[in-house]
């Protein structure tokens, strides 16, 4: 059951950032299109614009993928020295705190978009983009993020009181360890 | 009292000469020490000037400064108060601005939750352009560096081109034909060297003033005793917003003396830029273009009722009116 | 203030939280003890605005470009090139780290970009050969670095941008600096490797003919720094745009080179998307610690310090080089430059310093600062590329590298022309 909700929110999420790389990639198509244009004096102007929003929407939808992948920065000095249970313990701990902060800042957000959409903001562009629209998958990038962090200290908190501290560092540990335990 | 101002663009004379002696120095030394201020600017927060009467109105901080057109993405209605081309001078721009205010007041307290205490210029923003320019009707096809929403549609219903270049970027960008022409303040294209690349100086006010609002959050100010709020209120006025102003005026004689070679120049070398100043013929384009397409497109984006209370105000003063039907 | 600050920051890294909630955390409690307004209703706007930029985009595109010359085949080919150029000095392949990091540097203008690129290119060939983890993996995290000194650079735009200073001046005056840096890595490295042998690997010898038949295998990387340095000079590109150049042209090269497929691209995309996200955590986290600090004051206290103490402007330049080596340590380097500039270069353009040439010192003092624990992120990105082995390793190793750093400092310092040579004549 635990192995088969961390395989399906892996799936989630690699789904997740390729289709934001694939955004990246007709951005930069959409940039240089742009710079061609620019030469005949005929631009379409606002690709700045939305190259930023883009970029909002990378920062936000790119952080659960690098969850799951273990990718997120951590220093593990102290925690290399622990045994295996002690890791588990400490690598919980780090998670459930990240899991809380980034709830937080998923909570905090919502005002932004809020005001957003009460006031009818719009870009303060030629473009007048409505900005709810970059908003909004911002705002749920990161409300995504803190559900699966949330999900995340869920099933190592069963784990690691089944005491399968292995499968602790599968799902939260660092990717140096997992590899090595991998046998590689 | 602890106040936390954040002030407008660091590195502007706005901010040095006035902004910081006012609240770090004029005004806790006439509260005899009531007062104490914290001061920073929204460039050293990292946050966009966008966002700063966002966040004044959430009471992140207690007074906020900055161009009021970064924040017509929160409030369209407030384009109004910076129109281009109808001030072509100080002191019409001064009146312009007098009779937005009770406006912008009611626009800050309904759309940020704030109180304004002063609109104060930056200098006025001129036009450099690149080989010969004669008038407005010579920018047609020509790809201008501008800012704010309204001088970009302004730009775009006269057949011009607006382009997004930075600030450094603009010397290289009109040496290379990147623009042809680029909208700043004249001190500031004076001391970035622009005059080296360009040749025609316009004083046509194409960029409109950008007047700078300070605001104070309205919950702060209602917690103010009475006393307080009559001393801020008074400060303000004479020693912060009549000084910013009258430097206004006297800064652009001595830009203009110094990017033309033209008069006295105490600033540095004397360039020989082309003036080329207002005239009626372009001041009657310029309205025409205002009232048959900018002005009626900005009542639709802020509404039928702010456009009747602009024409009652700020078009009475200067002498325009939107066509409302 | 800073002081607690900088214990907490430590504390709360050892528990081996993740560096960008750390860094959220640190400013929850400046909001908490240090501030008595309520910075945290600000929090939401900060970390949208944050993210909502045109000017950091250039880094995912960078990542990108680097993910296809790696997948594409092509950074392998420029390693083995230089590989048969450097490998017979004291030191061997780490030379080729040095060469390598440098030409890449030339088409990327992210320090982190370049060192992930050449990491994964370069972190399997130390095991195979049995090098010394210490000073090969050092070598690439500063290797790295130059990323952001040898044009094109996110960080000069960051700091061009701020400081009203023209882009492609800054690129210029980045260049002499940039290479000279790299060929004193390499001297540094070959000195080391003569002292103590067991550092280096195996040195290994190449003929002549091998080498030039292999100089064929760098014009990939020349094509694509001409494509995108080309295209901010001619006018058709802003500097940020060049990176998107960037990526079209490795695509066009790696499908030359047959090495483009449909399963290429999603592991190329795949990665650009974990390394963004895993460096854009850390840079929101620093903009809202920044945000945080500058409205306790810090502003305020730099100003008094560097102003207070009544210094020559040789005292002060001092100074604020003092001040960036020590922040260097505990800040991400974009938030560094966005907090200090605003404060720091008026003051120093006040007394008279060259403002293009304080924006190149204070990226060598900013490259000093992405190598140097606890916060330095292109150890972090390294670590992040080796299969096994401590991270303290990667910390160890760069130490050669700072010191070269701070000799270049000494060097710009004492010999402006180093970097003004070139914006001044072209
Ligand atoms: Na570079
Ligand atoms: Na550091």
């Amino acid at each position: 059951m635990i192995t088969q909700t961390l395989a399906a929110l892996r799936r989630i999420n690699h789904v997740l950032a390729v289709a934001t790389g694939v955004v990246l990639l007709v951005t930069a198509g959409f940039v240089i299109l742009d710079i061609t244009l620019r030469q005949f004096a005929l631009s379409f102007g606002g690709s700045d614009e939305i190259s930023g929003y883009v970029m909002a929407g990378l920062a936000s939808w790119g952080l659960s993928y690098a969850l799951t992948e273990l990718a997120h920065v951590r220093i593990d000095l102290i925690r290399l020295q622990l045994r295996q249970g002690g890791r588990a313990l400490m690598d919980l701990f780090a998670m459930t705190v990240m899991a809380g902060t980034v709830t937080l800042i998923a909570m905090k957000s919502w005002p932004v978009l809020e005001k957003t959409l009460t006031r009818g903001s719009r870009a303060n562009t030629p473009l007048e983009t409505p900005l709810w629209i970059p908003q909004a998958v911002w705002f749920s990038g990161w409300v995504w993020f803190a559900v699966s962090s949330c999900i995340l200290v869920l099933l190592a908190a069963i784990l690691l009181f089944r005491r399968d501290f292995a499968g602790v560092d599968r799902m939260i540990g660092t990717v140096s360890e997992a590899d090595l335990e991998a046998g590689k | 009292e602890e106040l936390s101002v954040v002030g407008s663009w660091s590195s502007l004379p706005l901010h040095k000469q006035f902004e910081t002696p006012f609240w770090t120095k004029t005004l806790p030394d006439a509260s005899g020490g009531e007062i104490s201020v914290q001061m920073t600017t929204h460039d050293q927060m990292g946050i966009k000037g966008g966002d700063v009467y966002r966040m004044l109105g959430d009471g992140v901080f207690d007074i906020g400064m900055t161009v009021a057109d970064y924040a017509v993405g929160d409030a369209p209605e407030l384009e109004g108060l910076d129109v281009p081309l109808v001030a072509t001078t100080p002191a019409e721009a001064k009146a312009m601005v007098e009779a937005a205010r009770p406006m912008v007041e009611d626009i800050f307290k309904d759309r940020f939750n704030a109180k304004v205490l002063a609109i104060a210029p930056y200098p006025p923003q001129v036009v450099f352009c690149k080989g010969d320019i004669a008038s407005l009707d010579d920018l047609a096809g020509k790809k201008i560096r501008g800012s704010g929403r309204m001088t970009t549609k302004f730009l775009e219903a006269l057949g011009a081109e607006g382009v997004n270049v930075a600030f450094s970027e603009v010397p290289g960008a009109l040496e290379r034909g990147v623009i042809d022409c680029a909208v700043t303040g004249s001190g500031s294209g004076y001391s970035a060297g622009w005059w080296e690349v360009s040749d025609t100086l316009m004083t046509l006010p194409l960029g409109g003033w950008d007047p700078v609002v300070t605001a104070v959050n309205m919950d702060r100010w209602d917690s103010l005793s009475d006393d307080t709020k009559a001393m801020i209120t008074a400060k303000v006025a004479a020693e912060f917003e009549a000084p910013a102003w009258a430097t206004a005026t006297g800064s652009l004689e001595m830009d203009v003396a110094c990017l033309t070679g033209n008069g006295e120049c105490s600033m540095g070398k004397p360039a020989s830029m082309k003036l080329v100043a207002p005239n009626d013929a372009d001041t009657a384009k310029a309205r025409k273009i205002l009232t048959e397409t900018v002005l009626p497109e900005w009542a639709e984006r802020a509404g039928t009722d702010w456009a009747k209370r602009w024409n009652e105000s700020v078009g009475k003063t200067v002498g325009v009116q939107i066509p409302l039907s | 203030m800073i002081w607690s600050v900088a214990f907490s920051l430590l504390g709360l890294l050892s528990l081996s939280i993740p560096v960008g909630i750390v860094l959220f955390l640190l400013g929850f409690g400046i909001d908490q003890f240090y501030s008595p307004f309520p910075l945290m209703r600000g929090l939401g706007q900060v970390v949208w605005s944050a993210s909502n930029s045109s000017t950091l985009i250039a880094i995912p595109f960078f990542v990108l470009l680097g993910e296809i010359l790696v997948r594409g085949g092509i950074a392998e080919r420029t390693y083995a090139s230089l590989d048969k150029w450097f490998s017979w000095l004291p030191g061997g392949l780490i030379h080729a780290n040095i060469g390598t990091a440098t030409m890449f540097s030339a088409t990327s203008g992210s320090s982190v970009a370049t060192a992930a690129t050449v990491a994964t290119v370069a972190m399997p060939q130390a095991e195979k050969l049995g090098y010394d983890p210490k000073l090969f993996s050092g070598a690439i995290a500063a290797g790295g670095t130059l990323g952001i000194l040898i044009p094109p650079s996110i960080n000069l735009i960051v700091y061009g941008f701020l400081t009203e200073t023209s882009i492609p001046r800054l690129f210029l005056a980045g260049l002499i600096p940039g290479l000279l840096m790299a060929l004193v890595f390499m001297l540094v490295t070959a000195v080391l490797c003569t002292l103590r042998p067991s550092l280096g690997g195996v040195s290994r010898s190449f003929s002549w003919g091998e080498r030039f038949a292999s100089l064929i295998q760098l014009l990939p990387i020349m094509l694509l720094f001409v494509a995108v340095i080309g295209s901010i000079y001619a006018g058709w590109a802003t500097p940020t745009e060049s990176a998107a150049v960037g990526v079209a042209i490795a695509l066009v090269i790696a499908a030359a080179n047959r090495g483009v497929s449909l399963e290429m691209m999603r592991d190329s995309l795949l990665g650009t998307v974990r390394i963004t996200a895993m460096i854009m955590l850390v840079i929101t986290g620093a903009y809202f610690l920044n945000f945080t600090l500058a409205s306790a004051g810090l502003g305020r206290d730099l100003q008094d310090l560097l102003t207070g103490l009544n210094l020559s402007p040789f005292g002060t330049l001092l100074v604020v080089i003092g001040l960036y080596i020590v922040l260097g340590f505990f800040i991400e380097t974009l938030s560094l430059m966005v907090a200090t500039i605003p404060i720091v270069v008026p003051i120093m353009a006040g007394l008279g310093f060259d403002k293009v040439w304080f924006g190149i010192l204070m990226i060598v003092l900013v490259e000093m600062a992405l190598i140097t624990p606890p916060v330095g992120l292109n150890l972090y990105v390294v670590q992040g590329a080796r299969k096994s082995g401590k991270f303290s390793d990667v910390m160890l190793g760069t130490i050669p590298f700072v010191a070269v750093m701070l000799a270049m400092v000494a060097m710009l310092v004492l010999v402006p022309e180093l970097a003004l040579y070139l914006p001044d004549h072209f």
